[in-house]
């Protein structure tokens, strides 16, 4: 078999039209007519190989086409927008932005005041306070000027000094007191047996064993421990420690 | 593709002012109404850039050598708006359209034009955005600790779940659930650490949408979105001078990113540091500064205040004060902060005698939604 121009007939591969149309068959023999048998089931079955790729090839790209069709469809279906719509949604549009801006235009308007007034009173502060340390330390420099006429020794007493001398007053102050609180007892106690003798109704009750001075030293821990929620309720609490702790009950037996 | 012929086309369009964005996006709006979600609710800024950077780009259109890398820093850019490849062709289709409602002498010789080099720019676009497609579009970061420091400026403490590559100095976009769709750049103050955590130090501009709310609402727990990297105040690698880092304001954070890459990366160099404020409260960061100062010998913190007397640091505009101290002539020079600042500290420092191939500079000034063409990120 051979084909006009090529002489592929044998050949593998998918037989073009023009071989289809120009393709020659070897005579059998002289004595059998027609075609070499195998010759042409070779080329049968190539022509039907490519027929059948053909046919795929065509089905697919039939599935293709209608793909792109439908999305040309899609589009020609969204049609462009009209002037008209463009123009209302550009005024939507413009119209946000100014909310948009003037909502930011007041924040900032909004911040940079509450700024301006933050700053203000910050310095105002400063100031205020700059002022008072100052005059802290006039009022300072002149008690010590007065003191230093007042005293022989040395003009400006050292802290350590002045130190030592608080806790002397202090201590001197509550001596006093004591003092003054044993008097103003005894006195009062006076008073009230002379008195109580000679009208003991007049007199409201005084809890026995109960004196006023320990009602004095009681009150301390005892006011404290009002502030801790509970225990005025549990008299046991914790916080209630140390050396104060043991005269609280016995403080407490009124309430 | 006829260049003239677009410019021109351009040009009469452009004569329309901000009606020409304004329909471009209504348009885009109407035919595509999905991409109305990437942009946020005021489109004012929005307009005003986007024929800016159509302008930049068409006036490079016949130098692609420098237009191709800036196209693809766009495209990367875009994925963390959501961008996606079929977008392009939406917005080319209204963008000549509203070339073509603008421009009275608009024709289809111009259109076809038009079409190519939007597909050119669109297909360098896409292009770039594909080829970043190993990294995320945004990376999420956690907020992990909010440290408000003065009245408007807080410190935050980010946790990104992925690697955020970055170079120090370098600033990366912010986004927050607060505002959303209102990106905003700030420089990371710190190199990037193998925990990934970022620091950022946010002033809360008045007014400003996003940085009042990330300094006055953001909470700990709170998910940020950070966009790729972009700047170019990085440390020059090819240079082991002593440095000069000097910062106004917030400008601080890229400043301390480079120091904390000498102290991990080195070589080891003297850096010294000024830091500028109006008022001694300005110092947000004193205590960090003094932990860095004590922690590496190399390093010195100088404070100055420009309008506050009595103050217990120095006292005058920082690029004075920086003088002052002076020599620097042998160092490499950093300076970041207000516009105002920056041009004085670099005028003075040039006419000291320090060249200017060794100063680098950031302007912090409010953010740009997106870098222009040259990469800038702020206005």
């Amino acid at each position: 078999m051979t084909t006009s121009d090529s002489g592929r007939g044998y050949e593998a591969g998918p037989p073009t039209a023009d071989d289809l149309r120009a393709v020659h068959f070897t005579p059998a023999s002289m004595l059998h007519p027609g075609y070499t048998d195998r010759e042409v089931d070779a080329f049968v079955a190539r022509a039907a190989d490519e027929l059948a790729r053909l046919t795929q090839e065509n089905a697919q790209l039939r599935q293709h086409v209608s793909a792109l069709e439908q999305q040309l469809d899609a589009v020609a279906a969204r049609p462009s927008p009209s002037d008209q719509a463009v123009g209302i949604l550009a005024t939507a549009q413009l119209t946000a932005d100014e909310y948009v801006a003037e909502a930011e235009d007041f924040s900032r308007q909004m911040t940079s005041e509450a700024r301006a007034q933050y700053e203000e009173q910050l310095s105002a502060a400063r100031e205020k306070a700059g002022a008072i340390i100052q005059a802290a330390q006039e009022a300072g420099a002149s008690i010590a000027a007065s003191a230093g006429r007042g005293s022989v020794g040395p003009a400006v007493p050292d802290t350590e000094q002045l130190q030592e001398q608080v806790a002397y007053l202090k201590a001197f102050g509550q001596a006093c007191r004591t003092q003054l609180r044993s008097y103003l007892e005894a006195l009062l106690s006076d008073v009230e047996t002379e008195w109580g003798r000679a009208h003991p109704a007049a007199l409201p009750p005084v809890p026995v064993g109960v004196r006023p001075q320990q009602l004095e030293r009681g009150s301390g821990p005892a006011t404290a421990m009002s502030f801790h929620g509970n225990a005025a309720v549990d008299g046991q609490h914790e916080d209630a420690a140390g050396a104060t702790a043991a005269a609280v009950p016995a403080t407490r037996v009124p309430s | 593709m006829d260049i003239p012929a677009m410019r021109a086309s351009f040009a009469r369009a452009g004569a329309h002012g901000d009606h020409v964005p304004l329909w471009f996006y209504s348009h885009l709006f109407l035919t595509h109404p999905d991409t109305r979600d990437m942009f946020p609710v005021s489109m004012a800024h929005q307009r005003d850039r986007l024929f800016a950077a159509l302008g930049e780009v068409m006036a490079r259109v016949d130098d692609l050598d420098a237009l191709v890398p800036i196209l693809q820093q766009l495209g990367r850019d875009h994925r963390k708006f959501g961008a996606l490849a079929a977008h392009y062709p939406a917005v080319g289709g209204s963008l000549l359209a509203t070339l073509e409602h603008f421009d009275e002498e608009w024709d289809s010789y111009v259109a076809a034009s038009w079409a190519e080099a939007y597909g050119v720019i669109a297909e360098v676009m896409i292009g770039a955005a594909d080829e970043a497609a190993d990294q995320p579009p945004w990376w999420e970061a956690e907020v992990v600790a909010h440290d408000r420091r003065t009245i408007d400026v807080a410190v935050l403490h980010l946790r990104t779940t992925q690697p955020l590559p970055y170079l120090p100095g370098q600033a990366v976009s912010v986004e927050s659930d607060l505002r959303p769709r209102l990106w905003r750049w700030y420089s990371p103050a710190n190199a990037p650490r193998p925990d990934n955590g970022l620091e950022l130090h946010v002033k809360a501009r008045d007014g400003g949408p996003v940085s009042a709310a990330l300094v006055r609402q953001v909470q700990v727990g709170q998910v940020l979105r950070l966009g790729p990297p972009v700047g170019h105040l990085a440390l020059d690698t090819g240079s082991d001078r002593d440095l000069l880092l000097v910062a106004g304001g917030t400008g601080l954070a890229p400043m301390k990113a480079l120091v904390d890459q000498v102290a991990r990366q080195g070589p080891a160099r003297r850096v010294d540091l000024f830091v500028g404020s109006r008022t001694e409260d300005g110092f947000y960061d004193r205590a960090d500064l003094r932990r860095l100062e004590q922690e590496h010998p190399w390093f010195t913190v100088t404070c100055a205040v420009s309008h506050e007397k009595g103050s217990s640091v120095e006292h005058g505009d920082i690029g004075d004060v920086v003088l002052r101290h002076g020599p620097w002539n042998g160092r490499d020079a950093y300076v970041a902060g207000n516009p105002a600042t920056v041009e004085d500290t670099v005028t003075r420092l040039h006419s000291a005698g320090l060249s200017m191939d060794r100063i680098r500079t950031e302007v912090f000034a409010a953010s740009r939604p997106s870098p222009t063409v040259d990469g800038k990120v702020t206005e």
